[in-house]
Protein backbone atom coordinates (compact mmCIF):
# COMPACT_ATOMS: atom_id res chain seq x y z
CA UNK A 1 0.00 0.00 0.00
CA UNK A 2 1.88 3.28 -0.79
CA UNK A 3 1.08 6.01 2.03
CA UNK A 4 -0.82 9.41 1.34
CA UNK A 5 1.43 11.78 1.85
CA UNK A 6 5.57 10.79 1.18
CA UNK A 7 8.09 13.20 2.32
CA UNK A 8 11.79 11.91 0.51
CA UNK A 9 14.66 12.95 1.77
CA UNK A 10 13.46 16.85 2.10
CA UNK A 11 16.04 19.88 2.51
CA UNK A 12 15.45 23.28 3.10
CA UNK A 13 18.29 26.08 3.87
CA UNK A 14 17.94 29.85 3.87
CA UNK A 15 21.10 30.84 2.83
CA UNK A 16 23.57 28.86 4.62
CA UNK A 17 21.61 27.71 7.56
CA UNK A 18 20.20 24.51 7.10
CA UNK A 19 16.28 24.70 8.45
CA UNK A 20 15.64 21.04 7.51
CA UNK A 21 18.10 18.14 6.14
CA UNK A 22 16.73 14.35 5.26
CA UNK A 23 13.84 14.11 6.16
CA UNK A 24 11.91 11.29 4.82
CA UNK A 25 8.74 9.55 6.63
CA UNK A 26 5.53 8.40 5.08
CA UNK A 27 2.09 9.13 6.36
CA UNK A 28 -1.12 6.94 5.56
CA UNK A 29 -4.29 7.32 4.78
CA UNK A 30 -6.42 7.92 8.00
CA UNK A 31 -3.30 8.13 10.47
CA UNK A 32 -2.56 11.06 12.94
CA UNK A 33 0.58 11.67 12.79
CA UNK A 34 2.37 13.97 15.28
CA UNK A 35 5.29 15.94 14.24
CA UNK A 36 6.91 17.32 18.06
CA UNK A 37 10.67 18.52 18.98
CA UNK A 38 11.70 21.19 20.70
CA UNK A 39 11.28 24.85 19.48
CA UNK A 40 13.72 25.31 16.75
CA UNK A 41 13.50 22.01 15.43
CA UNK A 42 12.12 22.70 11.70
CA UNK A 43 8.58 21.33 12.05
CA UNK A 44 6.49 24.66 10.89
CA UNK A 45 9.38 24.86 8.29
CA UNK A 46 8.13 21.34 7.15
CA UNK A 47 4.93 22.55 6.76
CA UNK A 48 5.66 25.56 5.10
CA UNK A 49 7.49 23.19 2.59
CA UNK A 50 4.70 20.33 2.27
CA UNK A 51 1.99 23.56 1.40
CA UNK A 52 4.45 25.25 -0.58
CA UNK A 53 4.88 28.19 0.99
CA UNK A 54 8.47 27.95 -0.33
CA UNK A 55 9.91 25.14 -2.08
CA UNK A 56 12.65 22.39 -0.51
CA UNK A 57 15.76 22.75 -2.09
CA UNK A 58 16.47 19.05 -1.72
CA UNK A 59 13.88 16.13 -1.75
CA UNK A 60 10.44 16.11 -2.78
CA UNK A 61 7.19 15.66 -1.23
CA UNK A 62 4.79 12.89 -2.81
CA UNK A 63 0.80 13.13 -2.56
CA UNK A 64 -0.89 10.18 -3.32
CA UNK A 65 2.03 9.11 -5.79
CA UNK A 66 2.32 11.99 -7.48
CA UNK A 67 5.08 14.86 -6.72
CA UNK A 68 3.68 17.99 -6.16
CA UNK A 69 6.73 20.20 -4.11
CA UNK A 70 7.06 23.10 -6.58
CA UNK A 71 3.53 23.67 -7.45
CA UNK A 72 2.25 26.87 -6.49
CA UNK A 73 0.58 27.14 -2.74
CA UNK A 74 -3.23 27.31 -3.90
CA UNK A 75 -2.88 24.35 -6.25
CA UNK A 76 -1.76 22.30 -3.43
CA UNK A 77 -5.25 23.12 -1.50
CA UNK A 78 -6.85 21.80 -4.26
CA UNK A 79 -5.15 18.73 -4.57
CA UNK A 80 -6.37 18.39 -1.14
CA UNK A 81 -3.81 19.41 1.78
CA UNK A 82 -5.07 22.58 3.88
CA UNK A 83 -3.64 23.76 7.37
CA UNK A 84 -3.83 26.07 10.23
CA UNK A 85 -1.30 28.54 11.64
CA UNK A 86 0.99 28.68 14.36
CA UNK A 87 0.32 31.76 14.74
CA UNK A 88 -3.61 32.53 13.86
CA UNK A 89 -3.92 33.57 10.57
CA UNK A 90 -7.81 34.76 10.05
CA UNK A 91 -9.16 37.28 7.61
CA UNK A 92 -9.87 39.35 11.09
CA UNK A 93 -12.19 41.87 9.31
CA UNK A 94 -14.54 39.24 7.18
CA UNK A 95 -16.78 37.79 8.99
CA UNK A 96 -16.88 34.39 11.00
CA UNK A 97 -19.02 33.21 7.98
CA UNK A 98 -17.04 34.75 5.33
CA UNK A 99 -13.37 33.04 6.52
CA UNK A 100 -15.02 29.44 6.07
CA UNK A 101 -16.59 30.80 2.87
CA UNK A 102 -13.07 31.41 1.32
CA UNK A 103 -11.77 28.57 1.97
CA UNK A 104 -14.33 27.03 -0.07
CA UNK A 105 -12.80 29.00 -3.34
CA UNK A 106 -11.26 25.85 -4.92
CA UNK A 107 -14.44 23.86 -4.46
CA UNK A 108 -16.32 26.08 -6.13
CA UNK A 109 -16.10 28.25 -9.83
CA UNK A 110 -17.78 31.39 -10.14
CA UNK A 111 -16.29 33.93 -11.86
CA UNK A 112 -16.53 37.30 -12.14
CA UNK A 113 -20.13 37.52 -14.66
CA UNK A 114 -21.39 34.75 -12.76
CA UNK A 115 -21.00 36.63 -9.30
CA UNK A 116 -22.32 40.18 -10.85
CA UNK A 117 -25.14 38.73 -13.01
CA UNK A 118 -26.19 36.50 -10.02
CA UNK A 119 -26.92 33.88 -12.64
CA UNK A 120 -28.84 30.73 -11.73
CA UNK A 121 -25.70 28.18 -11.25
CA UNK A 122 -23.83 30.85 -9.50
CA UNK A 123 -27.12 31.47 -6.73
CA UNK A 124 -27.24 27.28 -6.55
CA UNK A 125 -23.41 27.75 -5.44
CA UNK A 126 -23.09 30.32 -2.91
CA UNK A 127 -26.90 28.50 -1.22
CA UNK A 128 -23.81 25.21 -1.16
CA UNK A 129 -21.28 27.28 0.07
CA UNK A 130 -23.31 28.64 3.13
CA UNK A 131 -24.74 25.23 3.45
CA UNK A 132 -21.35 23.93 3.81
CA UNK A 133 -20.54 26.75 5.95
CA UNK A 134 -23.17 25.91 8.33
CA UNK A 135 -21.84 22.09 8.45
CA UNK A 136 -18.60 23.33 9.37
CA UNK A 137 -19.22 25.68 12.39
CA UNK A 138 -21.48 23.23 13.58
CA UNK A 139 -19.23 20.46 13.24
CA UNK A 140 -16.13 22.61 14.91
CA UNK A 141 -18.49 23.97 17.65
CA UNK A 142 -19.16 27.53 16.49
CA UNK A 143 -23.01 27.25 15.38
CA UNK A 144 -23.68 29.26 18.91
CA UNK A 145 -21.94 31.97 17.38
CA UNK A 146 -23.02 34.88 15.67
CA UNK A 147 -21.98 34.38 11.88
CA UNK A 148 -21.81 37.98 10.76
CA UNK A 149 -19.33 38.87 13.94
CA UNK A 150 -15.98 40.09 12.59
CA UNK A 151 -14.14 36.58 12.86
CA UNK A 152 -10.63 39.02 14.44
CA UNK A 153 -13.29 39.71 17.93
CA UNK A 154 -13.95 36.59 18.53
CA UNK A 155 -12.28 34.51 21.70
CA UNK A 156 -9.04 33.34 21.15
CA UNK A 157 -10.03 29.59 21.59
CA UNK A 158 -13.13 30.01 18.98
CA UNK A 159 -10.22 31.68 16.76
CA UNK A 160 -8.38 28.43 16.34
CA UNK A 161 -11.54 26.43 15.57
CA UNK A 162 -12.50 28.33 13.17
CA UNK A 163 -9.08 28.07 11.33
CA UNK A 164 -9.60 24.46 11.36
CA UNK A 165 -13.38 25.63 9.90
CA UNK A 166 -11.69 26.95 7.28
CA UNK A 167 -9.41 24.21 6.37
CA UNK A 168 -11.63 21.55 6.38
CA UNK A 169 -13.57 24.09 3.79
CA UNK A 170 -11.26 22.90 1.08
CA UNK A 171 -12.30 19.54 1.70
CA UNK A 172 -8.81 18.34 2.23
CA UNK A 173 -7.45 14.71 2.42
CA UNK A 174 -4.54 15.67 4.98
CA UNK A 175 -5.03 18.40 7.13
CA UNK A 176 -2.12 19.86 8.90
CA UNK A 177 -2.85 21.88 12.36
CA UNK A 178 0.26 23.78 13.59
CA UNK A 179 0.05 24.11 17.18
CA UNK A 180 -3.59 23.78 17.54
CA UNK A 181 -3.99 23.82 21.10
CA UNK A 182 -1.52 26.79 21.88
CA UNK A 183 -2.38 28.45 25.03
CA UNK A 184 -5.34 26.57 25.89
CA UNK A 185 -6.58 25.45 29.14
CA UNK A 186 -6.84 21.85 29.47
CA UNK A 187 -11.18 21.89 28.73
CA UNK A 188 -10.43 23.59 25.79
CA UNK A 189 -7.63 20.88 24.73
CA UNK A 190 -9.65 18.41 25.48
CA UNK A 191 -12.13 20.11 23.13
CA UNK A 192 -10.02 20.11 20.57
CA UNK A 193 -8.88 16.77 21.17
CA UNK A 194 -12.06 15.44 20.57
CA UNK A 195 -12.78 17.81 17.52
CA UNK A 196 -9.49 15.98 16.10
CA UNK A 197 -10.87 12.63 16.39
CA UNK A 198 -13.96 13.79 15.04
CA UNK A 199 -12.10 15.25 11.88
CA UNK A 200 -9.97 11.41 12.18
CA UNK A 201 -13.40 10.13 11.82
CA UNK A 202 -14.54 11.90 8.84
CA UNK A 203 -11.51 10.27 6.68
CA UNK A 204 -9.03 13.40 6.47
CA UNK A 205 -5.75 12.43 7.48
CA UNK A 206 -4.05 14.69 10.17
CA UNK A 207 -0.24 15.86 10.67
CA UNK A 208 -0.24 17.62 13.97
CA UNK A 209 2.39 20.22 15.34
CA UNK A 210 1.93 20.04 18.99
CA UNK A 211 4.14 20.61 22.44
CA UNK A 212 1.32 19.55 24.49
CA UNK A 213 2.23 15.78 25.27
CA UNK A 214 -0.94 15.05 26.73
CA UNK A 215 -2.12 15.54 23.77
CA UNK A 216 0.04 14.01 21.31
CA UNK A 217 -0.10 10.67 23.16
CA UNK A 218 -3.60 10.65 23.27
CA UNK A 219 -4.19 11.67 19.76
CA UNK A 220 -1.14 10.09 17.28
CA UNK A 221 -0.88 7.03 15.88
CA UNK A 222 2.49 7.69 15.25
CA UNK A 223 4.83 10.09 16.17
CA UNK A 224 7.91 11.76 14.16
CA UNK A 225 10.63 13.61 16.28
CA UNK A 226 12.36 16.34 15.28
CA UNK A 227 15.73 18.14 16.28
CA UNK A 228 17.54 20.86 14.40
CA UNK A 229 16.08 19.89 11.17
CA UNK A 230 16.53 16.30 11.62
CA UNK A 231 14.42 13.41 12.08
CA UNK A 232 15.59 11.57 15.26
CA UNK A 233 12.88 9.25 16.39
CA UNK A 234 9.56 8.05 14.59
CA UNK A 235 7.54 5.32 16.13
CA UNK A 236 3.99 4.61 18.17
CA UNK A 237 3.92 7.55 20.92
CA UNK A 238 5.30 4.35 23.41
CA UNK A 239 7.97 3.77 21.37
CA UNK A 240 8.95 7.35 21.07
CA UNK A 241 8.68 8.26 24.36
CA UNK A 242 11.61 5.71 25.89
CA UNK A 243 13.81 6.70 22.94
CA UNK A 244 16.84 7.94 24.54
CA UNK A 245 17.63 10.21 21.40
CA UNK A 246 14.09 11.93 21.93
CA UNK A 247 14.46 12.34 26.02
CA UNK A 248 17.97 13.76 25.15
CA UNK A 249 16.61 16.43 22.85
CA UNK A 250 14.04 17.27 25.27
CA UNK A 251 15.95 17.25 28.45
CA UNK A 252 19.25 17.22 27.60
CA UNK A 253 22.24 14.64 28.51
CA UNK A 254 22.66 13.74 32.28
CA UNK A 255 26.25 15.17 33.52
CA UNK A 256 27.30 12.26 34.95
CA UNK A 257 30.83 14.03 35.44
CA UNK A 258 28.82 15.78 38.54
CA UNK A 259 28.15 12.31 40.21
CA UNK A 260 31.86 10.73 39.67
CA UNK B 1 -36.16 75.24 -15.54
CA UNK B 2 -33.26 78.13 -14.34
CA UNK B 3 -31.36 75.97 -12.07
CA UNK B 4 -30.10 73.26 -14.66
CA UNK B 5 -27.91 75.49 -16.14
CA UNK B 6 -24.91 73.87 -17.84
CA UNK B 7 -22.48 74.50 -15.27
CA UNK B 8 -24.22 73.16 -12.59
CA UNK B 9 -24.74 70.00 -14.95
CA UNK B 10 -20.98 69.85 -15.75
CA UNK B 11 -19.65 70.37 -12.28
CA UNK B 12 -22.31 67.00 -11.87
CA UNK B 13 -20.99 65.34 -14.70
CA UNK B 14 -17.46 65.89 -13.26
CA UNK B 15 -18.29 63.90 -9.91
CA UNK B 16 -19.53 61.22 -12.16
CA UNK B 17 -16.41 60.85 -14.00
CA UNK B 18 -14.59 60.97 -10.74
CA UNK B 19 -16.83 58.48 -9.30
CA UNK B 20 -16.09 55.76 -12.06
CA UNK B 21 -11.97 56.55 -11.43
CA UNK B 22 -12.54 56.56 -7.27
CA UNK B 23 -13.87 52.96 -8.01
CA UNK B 24 -11.24 51.71 -10.39
CA UNK B 25 -8.78 52.86 -7.37
CA UNK B 26 -10.58 50.79 -5.20
CA UNK B 27 -11.12 48.00 -6.91
CA UNK B 28 -7.17 47.55 -7.34
CA UNK B 29 -6.65 48.29 -3.66
CA UNK B 30 -9.38 46.01 -2.99
CA UNK B 31 -6.20 43.20 -3.67
CA UNK B 32 -3.63 45.12 -1.32
CA UNK B 33 -2.29 46.64 -4.01
CA UNK B 34 -1.47 50.64 -4.79
CA UNK B 35 -1.61 51.87 -8.09
CA UNK B 36 -0.92 55.47 -9.14
CA UNK B 37 -0.55 54.14 -12.92
CA UNK B 38 -4.83 55.31 -13.24
CA UNK B 39 -4.30 58.92 -14.60
CA UNK B 40 -2.03 56.87 -17.28
CA UNK B 41 -4.57 54.31 -17.89
CA UNK B 42 -6.84 57.00 -18.27
CA UNK B 43 -5.08 58.54 -20.45
CA UNK B 44 -5.30 55.77 -23.01
CA UNK B 45 -9.11 55.53 -22.79
CA UNK B 46 -9.16 59.10 -23.67
CA UNK B 47 -7.09 58.97 -26.26
CA UNK B 48 -7.93 56.10 -28.07
CA UNK B 49 -11.87 57.01 -28.46
CA UNK B 50 -10.72 60.63 -29.11
CA UNK B 51 -8.81 59.18 -32.16
CA UNK B 52 -10.91 56.67 -32.84
CA UNK B 53 -13.87 59.37 -33.30
CA UNK B 54 -11.84 61.80 -34.98
CA UNK B 55 -9.77 60.26 -37.48
CA UNK B 56 -11.38 57.04 -37.86
CA UNK B 57 -15.26 58.15 -37.20
CA UNK B 58 -15.84 55.63 -35.54
CA UNK B 59 -19.07 55.46 -33.39
CA UNK B 60 -18.68 57.10 -29.75
CA UNK B 61 -19.53 54.08 -28.12
CA UNK B 62 -17.66 51.85 -30.08
CA UNK B 63 -14.70 54.12 -29.35
CA UNK B 64 -15.71 54.02 -25.45
CA UNK B 65 -15.38 50.07 -25.14
CA UNK B 66 -12.59 50.08 -27.32
CA UNK B 67 -10.50 52.74 -25.37
CA UNK B 68 -11.61 50.77 -22.18
CA UNK B 69 -10.49 47.61 -23.73
CA UNK B 70 -6.79 49.09 -24.37
CA UNK B 71 -6.79 50.48 -20.96
CA UNK B 72 -7.86 46.91 -19.68
CA UNK B 73 -5.16 45.33 -21.72
CA UNK B 74 -2.50 47.96 -20.71
CA UNK B 75 -3.41 46.81 -17.31
CA UNK B 76 -2.60 43.23 -17.59
CA UNK B 77 1.13 44.12 -19.36
CA UNK B 78 1.60 46.66 -16.48
CA UNK B 79 0.02 44.50 -13.73
CA UNK B 80 1.79 40.94 -14.52
CA UNK B 81 5.67 42.50 -13.99
CA UNK B 82 4.22 45.14 -11.04
CA UNK B 83 3.03 41.44 -8.95
CA UNK B 84 6.65 41.76 -8.14
CA UNK B 85 6.57 45.03 -6.11
CA UNK B 86 3.69 45.62 -3.16
CA UNK B 87 3.26 49.02 -1.54
CA UNK B 88 4.97 51.93 -1.64
CA UNK B 89 7.39 50.41 -4.51
CA UNK B 90 4.33 49.62 -6.67
CA UNK B 91 2.98 52.98 -5.94
CA UNK B 92 6.11 54.76 -7.34
CA UNK B 93 6.36 52.14 -10.34
CA UNK B 94 2.84 52.77 -11.72
CA UNK B 95 3.49 56.16 -11.27
CA UNK B 96 6.59 56.34 -13.40
CA UNK B 97 4.20 54.50 -16.15
CA UNK B 98 1.42 57.17 -15.90
CA UNK B 99 4.55 59.72 -16.62
CA UNK B 100 6.28 57.84 -18.79
CA UNK B 101 2.90 57.59 -20.99
CA UNK B 102 2.26 61.27 -20.98
CA UNK B 103 5.76 61.82 -22.12
CA UNK B 104 4.87 59.41 -25.10
CA UNK B 105 1.15 61.39 -25.23
CA UNK B 106 3.23 64.77 -25.90
CA UNK B 107 6.16 63.86 -28.03
CA UNK B 108 4.25 61.59 -30.67
CA UNK B 109 2.69 64.53 -32.06
CA UNK B 110 2.23 62.67 -35.68
CA UNK B 111 -0.47 60.62 -33.79
CA UNK B 112 -1.73 62.59 -29.93
CA UNK B 113 -1.03 66.09 -31.82
CA UNK B 114 1.62 66.87 -28.69
CA UNK B 115 0.74 69.07 -25.88
CA UNK B 116 -1.51 70.66 -27.66
CA UNK B 117 -3.62 67.63 -27.39
CA UNK B 118 -6.81 66.89 -29.59
CA UNK B 119 -9.52 69.10 -30.06
CA UNK B 120 -13.21 68.64 -31.97
CA UNK B 121 -13.70 65.11 -30.40
CA UNK B 122 -17.31 64.78 -31.04
CA UNK B 123 -19.63 65.45 -27.77
CA UNK B 124 -21.85 63.23 -26.52
CA UNK B 125 -24.86 65.46 -25.61
CA UNK B 126 -24.14 67.53 -29.64
CA UNK B 127 -24.34 63.99 -31.50
CA UNK B 128 -27.29 63.20 -29.34
CA UNK B 129 -28.94 66.74 -30.78
CA UNK B 130 -27.94 66.39 -34.02
CA UNK B 131 -29.34 62.86 -34.28
CA UNK B 132 -32.46 64.01 -32.34
CA UNK B 133 -32.80 66.95 -34.47
CA UNK B 134 -32.76 65.56 -37.56
CA UNK B 135 -35.73 63.44 -36.60
CA UNK B 136 -37.43 66.48 -36.23
CA UNK B 137 -37.04 66.59 -32.45
CA UNK B 138 -36.43 69.85 -30.93
CA UNK B 139 -35.14 69.94 -27.63
CA UNK B 140 -37.58 73.53 -26.51
CA UNK B 141 -40.53 71.43 -27.17
CA UNK B 142 -39.16 70.21 -23.61
CA UNK B 143 -39.17 74.01 -22.42
CA UNK B 144 -34.91 73.17 -22.74
CA UNK B 145 -32.39 75.30 -24.35
CA UNK B 146 -30.10 73.36 -27.06
CA UNK B 147 -27.37 73.94 -24.46
CA UNK B 148 -29.29 72.89 -21.43
CA UNK B 149 -30.44 69.52 -23.39
CA UNK B 150 -26.67 69.11 -24.38
CA UNK B 151 -25.60 68.74 -20.89
CA UNK B 152 -28.61 67.14 -19.61
CA UNK B 153 -27.58 64.22 -22.17
CA UNK B 154 -24.33 64.02 -21.46
CA UNK B 155 -25.12 63.97 -17.48
CA UNK B 156 -27.71 61.31 -18.25
CA UNK B 157 -25.27 58.71 -20.15
CA UNK B 158 -22.41 59.83 -17.35
CA UNK B 159 -25.15 59.01 -14.79
CA UNK B 160 -26.34 55.62 -16.13
CA UNK B 161 -22.50 54.41 -16.61
CA UNK B 162 -21.84 55.49 -13.04
CA UNK B 163 -24.77 53.57 -11.20
CA UNK B 164 -23.92 50.71 -13.50
CA UNK B 165 -20.27 51.00 -12.72
CA UNK B 166 -20.99 51.04 -9.04
CA UNK B 167 -23.60 47.97 -9.05
CA UNK B 168 -20.84 46.26 -11.14
CA UNK B 169 -18.44 46.24 -8.28
CA UNK B 170 -20.79 46.03 -5.25
CA UNK B 171 -22.04 42.81 -6.34
CA UNK B 172 -18.53 41.48 -7.42
CA UNK B 173 -17.14 42.24 -3.92
CA UNK B 174 -20.50 39.81 -2.23
CA UNK B 175 -19.66 37.10 -4.82
CA UNK B 176 -16.45 34.29 -4.60
CA UNK B 177 -14.63 37.02 -6.31
CA UNK B 178 -15.19 39.44 -4.20
CA UNK B 179 -14.24 37.58 -1.47
CA UNK B 180 -11.10 36.44 -2.91
CA UNK B 181 -9.95 40.32 -3.39
CA UNK B 182 -10.21 40.69 0.47
CA UNK B 183 -9.07 37.77 1.53
CA UNK B 184 -5.58 38.99 -0.56
CA UNK B 185 -5.97 42.21 0.93
CA UNK B 186 -6.12 40.89 4.38
CA UNK B 187 -3.57 38.18 4.34
CA UNK B 188 -2.19 37.00 0.83
CA UNK B 189 -0.22 33.73 2.52
CA UNK B 190 -3.27 33.09 4.02
CA UNK B 191 -5.70 33.31 1.17
CA UNK B 192 -3.22 31.29 -0.59
CA UNK B 193 -3.51 28.47 1.75
CA UNK B 194 -7.09 28.52 1.61
CA UNK B 195 -6.32 27.57 -2.16
CA UNK B 196 -6.70 31.12 -3.87
CA UNK B 197 -4.78 31.74 -6.79
CA UNK B 198 -2.81 35.20 -5.63
CA UNK B 199 -1.48 36.13 -9.24
CA UNK B 200 -4.61 35.38 -11.23
CA UNK B 201 -6.58 37.75 -8.87
CA UNK B 202 -4.47 40.36 -8.76
CA UNK B 203 -3.57 41.17 -12.20
CA UNK B 204 -7.70 40.50 -12.63
CA UNK B 205 -7.98 43.43 -10.09
CA UNK B 206 -5.22 45.65 -11.59
CA UNK B 207 -6.49 45.64 -15.23
CA UNK B 208 -10.18 46.19 -13.93
CA UNK B 209 -8.88 48.87 -12.09
CA UNK B 210 -7.45 49.92 -15.25
CA UNK B 211 -10.20 49.32 -17.54
CA UNK B 212 -12.03 51.55 -15.51
CA UNK B 213 -9.77 54.03 -15.72
CA UNK B 214 -9.29 53.86 -19.43
CA UNK B 215 -13.73 54.01 -19.29
CA UNK B 216 -13.47 57.34 -17.30
CA UNK B 217 -11.03 58.87 -19.61
CA UNK B 218 -13.37 57.57 -22.49
CA UNK B 219 -16.30 59.33 -21.06
CA UNK B 220 -14.17 62.80 -20.21
CA UNK B 221 -13.32 62.55 -23.75
CA UNK B 222 -16.48 62.67 -25.16
CA UNK B 223 -18.17 65.15 -22.64
CA UNK B 224 -15.69 67.61 -22.91
CA UNK B 225 -14.99 67.34 -26.49
CA UNK B 226 -10.95 68.05 -25.66
CA UNK B 227 -7.99 66.24 -24.13
CA UNK B 228 -4.60 66.91 -23.49
CA UNK B 229 -1.76 65.37 -21.83
CA UNK B 230 -2.15 67.99 -19.62
CA UNK B 231 -5.28 66.43 -18.09
CA UNK B 232 -3.16 63.60 -17.76
CA UNK B 233 -1.03 64.33 -14.84
CA UNK B 234 1.07 63.08 -11.81
CA UNK B 235 -1.67 65.67 -9.78
CA UNK B 236 -4.95 63.63 -11.11
CA UNK B 237 -3.28 60.41 -10.26
CA UNK B 238 -2.16 61.98 -6.34
CA UNK B 239 -6.41 63.26 -7.12
CA UNK B 240 -7.37 60.14 -7.60
CA UNK B 241 -5.80 58.37 -4.45
CA UNK B 242 -7.02 61.25 -2.76
CA UNK B 243 -10.60 59.98 -3.12
CA UNK B 244 -9.82 56.51 -1.36
CA UNK B 245 -7.60 58.01 1.17
CA UNK B 246 -10.02 60.55 2.24
CA UNK B 247 -13.43 58.85 1.35
CA UNK B 248 -12.32 55.73 2.75
CA UNK B 249 -11.15 52.63 0.58
CA UNK B 250 -12.34 49.50 2.44
CA UNK B 251 -16.05 49.95 0.41
CA UNK B 252 -16.64 51.03 -2.72
CA UNK B 253 -18.93 53.86 -1.63
CA UNK B 254 -15.75 55.56 0.24
CA UNK B 255 -14.31 56.82 -2.84
CA UNK B 256 -16.96 57.25 -4.24
CA UNK B 257 -18.04 59.55 -1.62
CA UNK B 258 -14.75 61.33 -1.90
CA UNK B 259 -14.78 61.91 -5.68
CA UNK B 260 -18.36 63.67 -5.21
CA UNK B 261 -17.03 65.37 -1.79
CA UNK B 262 -13.91 66.61 -3.15
CA UNK B 263 -15.27 67.61 -7.10
CA UNK B 264 -17.88 69.48 -5.18
CA UNK B 265 -16.31 71.40 -2.88
CA UNK B 266 -13.53 73.31 -4.90
CA UNK B 267 -16.35 74.49 -6.74
CA UNK B 268 -18.49 75.34 -3.36
CA UNK B 269 -15.09 77.16 -2.76
CA UNK B 270 -14.47 79.17 -5.56
CA UNK B 271 -12.73 81.85 -4.22
CA UNK B 272 -10.44 80.10 -2.69
CA UNK B 273 -9.49 77.07 -5.27
CA UNK B 274 -6.12 78.29 -6.19
CA UNK B 275 -4.91 76.60 -2.89
CA UNK B 276 -6.65 73.50 -3.83
CA UNK B 277 -3.64 71.60 -3.17
CA UNK B 278 -2.72 72.48 -0.40
CA UNK B 279 -6.09 71.66 0.96
CA UNK B 280 -5.81 68.24 -0.58
CA UNK B 281 -2.46 68.01 1.72
CA UNK B 282 -3.63 69.36 4.44
CA UNK B 283 -6.90 66.90 4.26
CA UNK B 284 -4.87 64.27 3.64
CA UNK B 285 -2.83 64.58 6.47
CA UNK B 286 -5.59 65.34 9.13
CA UNK B 287 -7.30 61.76 7.75
CA UNK B 288 -3.80 60.28 8.12
CA UNK B 289 -4.06 61.05 12.20
CA UNK B 290 -8.46 61.23 12.97
CA UNK B 291 -9.63 58.84 10.74
CA UNK B 292 -7.06 56.87 8.62
CA UNK B 293 -9.73 54.68 7.20
CA UNK B 294 -11.15 57.16 5.57
CA UNK B 295 -15.05 58.53 5.93
CA UNK B 296 -16.58 56.16 5.00
CA UNK B 297 -15.42 52.47 6.52
CA UNK B 298 -17.89 49.06 6.69
CA UNK B 299 -18.99 50.11 10.08
CA UNK B 300 -19.95 53.34 9.44
CA UNK B 301 -22.24 51.32 6.65
CA UNK B 302 -23.95 49.36 9.34
CA UNK B 303 -24.62 51.93 11.48
CA UNK B 304 -26.33 53.65 9.19
CA UNK B 305 -27.97 50.27 7.55
CA UNK B 306 -29.72 49.80 11.23
CA UNK B 307 -30.36 52.93 12.12
CA UNK B 308 -32.25 53.44 8.88
CA UNK B 309 -34.45 49.71 9.84
CA UNK B 310 -35.35 51.56 13.03
CA UNK B 311 -33.28 49.65 15.50
CA UNK B 312 -30.59 50.77 17.56
CA UNK B 313 -27.00 50.76 16.75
Amino acid sequence: MSALLSLRDIGKSFGGLAALSGISFDVQQGEIVGVIGPNGAGKTTLFNVITSVFPPTAGEVILDGERISGLPPHKITKRGITRTFQNIRLFSTMTVEENVMVGRHCRTGAGVWQGVLHTGKERREERGIRAKTRELLDLVGLSGTDVEMAAGSLPYGHQRRLEIARALAAEPRLLLLDEPVAGMNNAETQDVFELIKKVQSLGVTILLIEHDMSLVMKACDRLVVFNFGRKIAEGTPAEVQDNPQVIEAYLGTEERDADA
Amino acid sequence: MEWLNPYHLQVASFVLINAILGVSIYVTLSTGQLSLGNAGFMSIGAYTAALLSTQHQIPIPVGIAAGSLLAGVAGILVGIPALRLSGVYLAIATLGFGEVLRAVLINWESLTGGAVGIAAIPQMGRVILAWASDRGFSPESLGLQPNQFISLMVFTILLLCTVLTISFFLRLSRSRVGRAYTAIRLDESAAAAAGIPITYYKVLAFSQGALLSGFAGALFAHSTSFVSPGDFTYHRAVEILVFAVFGGSEHIFGPVFGAAFLTVAPEALRAISDYRYILYGILLVAMMIFRPQGVIDPALLRRFRRSAKGTPA
